[in-house]
């Protein structure tokens, strides 16, 4: 699928897009929920978000599935080390232009195991994805595949890159790395 | 600098200026005057403040959120409380929802007026700089009468507001809604009828309504492309919901989509006008009730230490979404980890598109057409590809080119 750069001027409902997922993903899509967001006087449900889990290898495969809906608008990477595997979250967004209350968020969580920290890029898809997959390289040792530009981005020109300063174990920062400014 | 055919010079702009908030570098391939290509470079002083956050409480990491950024520090600490209220399922009270939208449009009043006015500045327009300046001293003065302070108000809190609108400070707001409803004419006239501003804006830096989708652009600089895109409307938090606000588009007012510096300028003077609307419905409504979920901290502390899950949150800050992420684990009193996403992140992304094909005196009003930090042009070198040469070119002459391209477009 090339990237289509347009937004749908109507939504979908979120349950339809969530039932889609269901079905074409099965499960290899976990902990799917859709959160609602309430707020106002009366209190009333004003958007909502979607989360969920999916394996690595189906993941390009969910992020295109996601885009038939609309142009997939991409706000960022947070991630964590979680012992074995370091977990990417994807926060990404249906429907901006859609509508009052129309927008659906989306939180993509991912485990990529250590032993093999290599991630499909979607720079391909998503121009706007650059700086994040550049961070979550130099911050948590991910190397994206198909990603062009893969300098630091947020780290000094002469860090050690070996030292990845979110991981919790031994490539994460020692205590001589740490200056306390206080 | 010297003109030669297919010679091409690099010229970094940037990257610190120690009262910057999000200094950035630009690496500029010029060929005589006119930019080819761009390519940036943030990062000049990432502090680490997500990782700072994890040898904290989330009550403390408010105080270091607020200092993410000095012009919206608000919108940094609500987001921010906004993703640990998902996490630990924390729902606000009504009155302090209203609050929280009426500091979030104050600062918006203030950011933008600053940028506006800084936006003329840069080419050489003082005097509308300077009205633009006085205008924004009233919304400071507003703002340290609610908050005590004129930056870092330290107002928002997990679970509600610390500061309430007192009657006092309902009358010095509404006071303020009436000044600029017959001030702020003034300066956007000014402003926006000068023929001189049209000749340096119009045109400059632009932003394809394409490219604006698949860079991921936000905020003004996307609604300068011409889409209605504003989370007060699409995803509506605290009282948006029940405001009928509308993203404003360039074309509403021109017709038109140039998507260039002129057609940001206008997106961020008309929602001057639209957050006194908002400030002023809010007041009309303001229901009564609690400030704060739990007001007693220690107990706050306890709840947030037994919550477990993950919180995310996206407000419509002055330069466009802001995004926190935030996770909590049972049992640990302090934040497991935190992912901040500033607006400026992502518009920097689109920012290589706007350089090319402009002229070097427009690189200072291109920058500050995505963000307000002009200063970032403290320290400038110039290389010469050839010959290896540098040459250090200070923010003074770089201002200068670009007024001096004012006077040009003048005749003088």
């Amino acid at each position: 699928m090339t990237c289509r750069p347009e937004y749908v001027k109507e939504s979908s409902d979120p349950k339809e897009v969530v039932a889609c997922i269901e079905e074409r993903f099965g499960e290899d899509v976990q902990n799917l929920e859709l959160r609602e967001y309430k707020g106002g006087l009366e209190d009333a449900v004003q958007y909502h978000l979607l989360w969920l889990k999916v394996s690595r290898e189906r993941f390009l495969e969910l992020v295109d599935a996601l885009r038939e809906f609309d142009f997939l608008h991409f706000q960022i990477i947070s991630g964590n080390d979680d012992g074995d595997v370091v977990t990417l979250n994807y926060h990404v967004a249906l429907f901006r232009e859609a509508g009052k209350g129309k927008r659906l968020g989306a939180c993509v969580s991912v485990e990529v195991p250590k032993t093999d920290l290599v991630m499909p890029s979607l720079w391909e898809r998503i121009p706007g994805v650059e700086y994040s997959e550049r961070e979550m390289r130099e911050m948590l040792g991910i190397d994206f595949d198909g990603l062009p530009n893969k300098a630091l981005v947020f780290l000094p020109e002469d860090w050690n890159e070996d030292i990845k300063p979110w991981r919790r174990d031994e490539t994460g920062p020692s205590e001589a790395d740490v200056r306390e400014l206080s | 600098m010297a003109v030669g055919a297919g010679k091409t010079y690099k010229v970094p702009i940037g990257p610190v200026h120690v009262g910057l908030k999000e200094p950035i570098t630009a690496w500029l391939d010029v060929d005589g005057e006119r930019i080819v290509d761009a390519t940036i470079r943030p990062g000049a002083i990432h502090r680490g403040i997500e990782f700072m956050a994890r040898e904290r409480n989330p009550i403390q990491v408010i105080y270091l959120a607020e200092r993410i950024c000095g012009i919206c520090s608000f919108t940094h600490i609500e987001c921010f409380v906004r993703a640990v209220e998902d996490a630990a399922g924390i729902s606000v009270p009504k009155r302090a929802q209203y609050i929280r939208t009426i500091v979030l449009e104050l600062e918006r009043i203030h950011s933008h007026v600053l940028w506006a006015g800084v936006a003329c500045y840069t080419f050489g327009y003082d005097s509308a700089f300077n009205l633009g300046m006085i205008l924004r001293e009233k919304v400071m003065d507003v703002l340290e009468v609610l908050t005590g302070n004129r930056v870092n108000y330290g107002t928002g809190t997990i679970g509600g507001v610390r500061r309430d609108i007192t009657p006092k400070v309902e009358k010095v707001l509404r006071d303020m809604i009436t000044f600029y409803k017959n001030e702020f004419d003034l300066f956007y006239n000014v402003a926006t009828d000068d023929p001189i501003t049209m000749a340096r804006m119009r045109n400059v830096g632009v932003l394809s309504p394409e490219d604006a989708v698949k860079y991921c652009a936000l905020g003004p600089t996307v609604r300068g492309s011409g889409h209605r895109v504003d989370l007060r409307w699409s995803q509506p938090y605290e009282a948006y919901g029940e405001l009928d606000v509308q993203p404003v588009v360039p074309q509403d007012l021109t017709g038109e989509v140039y998507g260039d510096v002129y057609d940001r300028f206008l997106v961020r003077v008309l929602e001057v006008y639209q957050s006194l609307e908002i400030i002023e419905k809010c007041l009309d409504d303001l229901p009564e009730g609690d400030l704060m979920w739990e007001p007693n901290l220690p107990k706050l502390l306890n709840y947030l230490k037994r919550a477990d899950g993950t919180g995310v949150s996206s407000i419509e800050g002055p330069r466009g979404d802001d995004t926190h992420v935030v996770k909590l684990t049972g049992g640990e009193e302090n934040v497991t980890w935190w992912k901040v996403r500033a607006p400026t992140y992502a518009n920097g992304v689109s920012w290589p598109i706007m350089f090319r094909n402009n002229d070097l005196a427009d690189a200072p009003l291109i920058i500050n057409s995505v963000d307000p930090c002009i200063s970032c042009m403290e320290r400038m070198l110039v290389t010469e590809k050839k010959t290896g040469s540098k040459q250090v070119v200070t923010r003074a002459e770089l201002l200068n080119r670009c007024r001096e391209k004012t006077r040009k477009v003048m005749g003088a």
